[in-house]
């Protein structure tokens, strides 16, 4: 707006090199709101280094006022990490509680797409099954481990359940609401156009819902690493739920922090990845969005 | 040929009603089209002008009398094609995808899709927004691609639900006159849906008037207009003026009787300017 405001004032008396001085008058247009935007960020990124230094230093204080039972040194917890990397406990962690992540949230996209395209196009399933499905899901996934455990025991595979418990109602009930709630409109210019049913579930409904179920399986995965952690808490202790288990067992608050680092960036990681995904898949919608 | 001049749809005290019937959105409604005729539906909100179009399509299927088109009950298919207020482009497909797909219901290959569809966005001056995605063209692009998603199916009736109602004034003359020299180039038969008096005069050979509440039909009155009409603007001709006169008449007189009023200053802006003898 300040930039509208700004090309009068440049233009000059005579008119006589137009071209030129309406070139030089967008360069500095284009110029002006560069330095604008690059000021913010530059705003917001000294904003969190200053926020990261006071997070250290307020470690420090607390460590010195507290000891090392409340809160570790951070560069003790550095030092523990690069230790915990490089002997490999990390790494073997990391691997056992990805093969559990990954098989859980696997299953649960798979069987939670699976139902909730069913759900969601067939009206008189839907129906049938809501009070179940809203049942399950408002129960918390902890409530079941009892019985996974003695179900399916204490290892991988009683693991992965939890996950998929965890995760699946989530994904299905947005697969579901996206495909019930398909663009009427779309449906209607479909059936217009003499679409059979099958043609219009695949062609119009399904990629209409493809953003809800996009974020379904978000959610779905933020979900999927606080039930791995939670099942390897639980049960037999392994991978990254177990380190903590036994950092904080022996009061090692230095491994224990280096540990719910890994679990921050996983997380922060796995998020980021279905955000691009979502991007990268609804397009259309994100820029529908931006477009204001 | 017989065929030709027996009426390509046809009413019969055609009736309607909606919410368990409730609402009566049509009554007793009747009129012809003939192949190749440009028929349109005016009457304010109300009167069920969406209603009649969805029945010819064969969307819904009327509670009393009878639809025919081309001599039996119709069934959406590529004989019939709509275009709709808003363009309902499939966002995820690109422009060429959006036509493609009606082209796919119709049962043409892959190879033949793409040279058809190309083709249509030529005939609509949009061959070089093929790849494009819908939101990245304007209202009335859009719109257009919503006349050549129609048009690719080689409709026997396109049917048209307000489709420039949308669009701002200058894209809506332009488009209009584009729809006028397609129509002369193709000659299918067209029900043309508006609220826009002016508009009707302006395109069809025929005006169904119809009157809100439930919706029934005031009157049909034949629109006798030089042709080509997208060559020569008929708006300044003493029958073009006459003709709005006539259809504001009729639409005064239902106000007269008792129409609400409030429903068509919403729809015609140009019923607040001061009239001699209004009433």
């Amino acid at each position: 707006m300040t930039e509208e405001l700004a090309t009068p004032v440049n233009r000059p008396e005579t008119l006589l090199p137009p071209k030129v001085e309406k070139a030089s008058a967008t360069n500095t247009i284009a110029e002006r709101a560069r330095k604008r935007r690059l000021r913010e960020r530059n705003l917001v990124v000294g904003v969190q280094v200053a926020l990261v230094i006071a997070l250290l230093a307020g470690m420090y204080a607390l460590n010195a006022t507290s000891g090392n039972l409340v809160m570790p040194r951070p560069d003790d917890v550095l030092r523990r990490s690069i230790q915990m990397w490089s002997d490999g406990t990390m790494i073997r962690a990391l691997g056992e509680s990805l093969t559990v992540l990954g098989l859980g949230f696997l299953l649960s996209a798979t069987t939670g797409i699976a139902v909730g395209v069913l759900l969601g196009g067939f009206r008189f399933v839907g129906r049938v099954l809501d009070p179940f499905v809203n049942a399950m899901n408002s129960t918390p996934g902890a409530a079941f481990i009892p019985l996974i455990i003695v179900w399916f025991g204490l290892y991988s595979e009683a693991k992965i359940v939890v996950v998929w418990n965890a995760a699946v109602f989530p994904i299905l009930i947005n697969t579901a609401a996206g495909i019930s709630n398909a663009n009427k409109d779309l449906v209607e210019m479909g059936r217009a156009f003499g679409a059979k049913r099958a043609t219009l579930f695949w062609n119009v409904m399904v990629p209409d819902a493809l953003p809800s179920i996009l974020s379904g399986l978000r959610i779905g995965a933020a979900i999927s690493t606080v039930g791995t952690v939670i099942a390897e808490l639980t049960m037999a202790q392994s991978g990254l739920g177990g380190l903590l288990a036994s950092a904080g067992n022996r009061f090692q608050m230095d491994k224990y922090f280096a540990v719910v680092i890994v679990l921050m960036v996983l997380g922060t990681l796995l998020t980021a990845l279905l955000r691009y995904a979502e991007t990268r898949f609804a397009r259309w919608r994100v820029s529908l969005s931006d477009n204001r | 040929m017989d065929a030709s001049l027996s009426p390509l749809i046809s009413l019969r005290h055609v009736g309607k009603s909606f919410k368990d019937g409730e609402v009566r959105a049509i009554e007793d409604i009747s009129f012809d089209v003939r192949p190749g005729e440009f028929v349109s539906l005016v009457g304010p909100s109300g009167c069920g002008k969406t209603t009649i179009l969805r029945l010819i399509n064969g969307l819904i299927t009327p509670d009393e009398g009878e639809v025919r088109v081309m001599g039996a009950a119709p069934e959406p298919g590529p004989d019939l094609a709509m275009v709709f207020q808003s363009a309902r482009l499939m966002p995820w497909r690109t422009v060429a995808g959006n036509i493609e797909f009606a082209l796919a219901l119709r049962g043409l290959n892959r190879k033949e899709r793409q040279e058809r569809a190309l083709a249509l966005l030529g005939a609509v001056g949009l061959r070089d927004f093929a790849n494009a995605y819908p939101h990245e063209l304007s209202g009335g692009m859009q719109q257009r691609v919503g006349l050549a998603r129609a048009l690719s199916v080689e409709p026997k009736v396109l049917l048209m639900d307000e489709p420039f109602a949308a669009l701002d004034a200058m894209t809506r003359e332009v488009l209009r006159n584009e729809l006028l020299q397609m129509w002369s180039e193709r000659r299918m038969a067209i029900v043309f849906v508006t609220h826009d008096i002016e508009e009707a005069v302006l395109l069809s050979q025929r005006i169904v008037l119809l009157r809100p509440r439930p919706g029934r039909v005031d009157e049909i009155v034949d629109v006798d207009l030089p042709e080509p009409r997208w060559q020569k603007d008929p708006r300044p001709l003493p029958a073009f003026i006459e003709m709005r006169e006539h259809l504001w008449n009729r639409i005064r007189g239902m106000a007269a009787d008792g129409v609400e009023l409030e429903e068509l200053a919403g729809a015609f802006p140009r019923l607040g300017t001061p009239e001699k003898g209004a009433r």
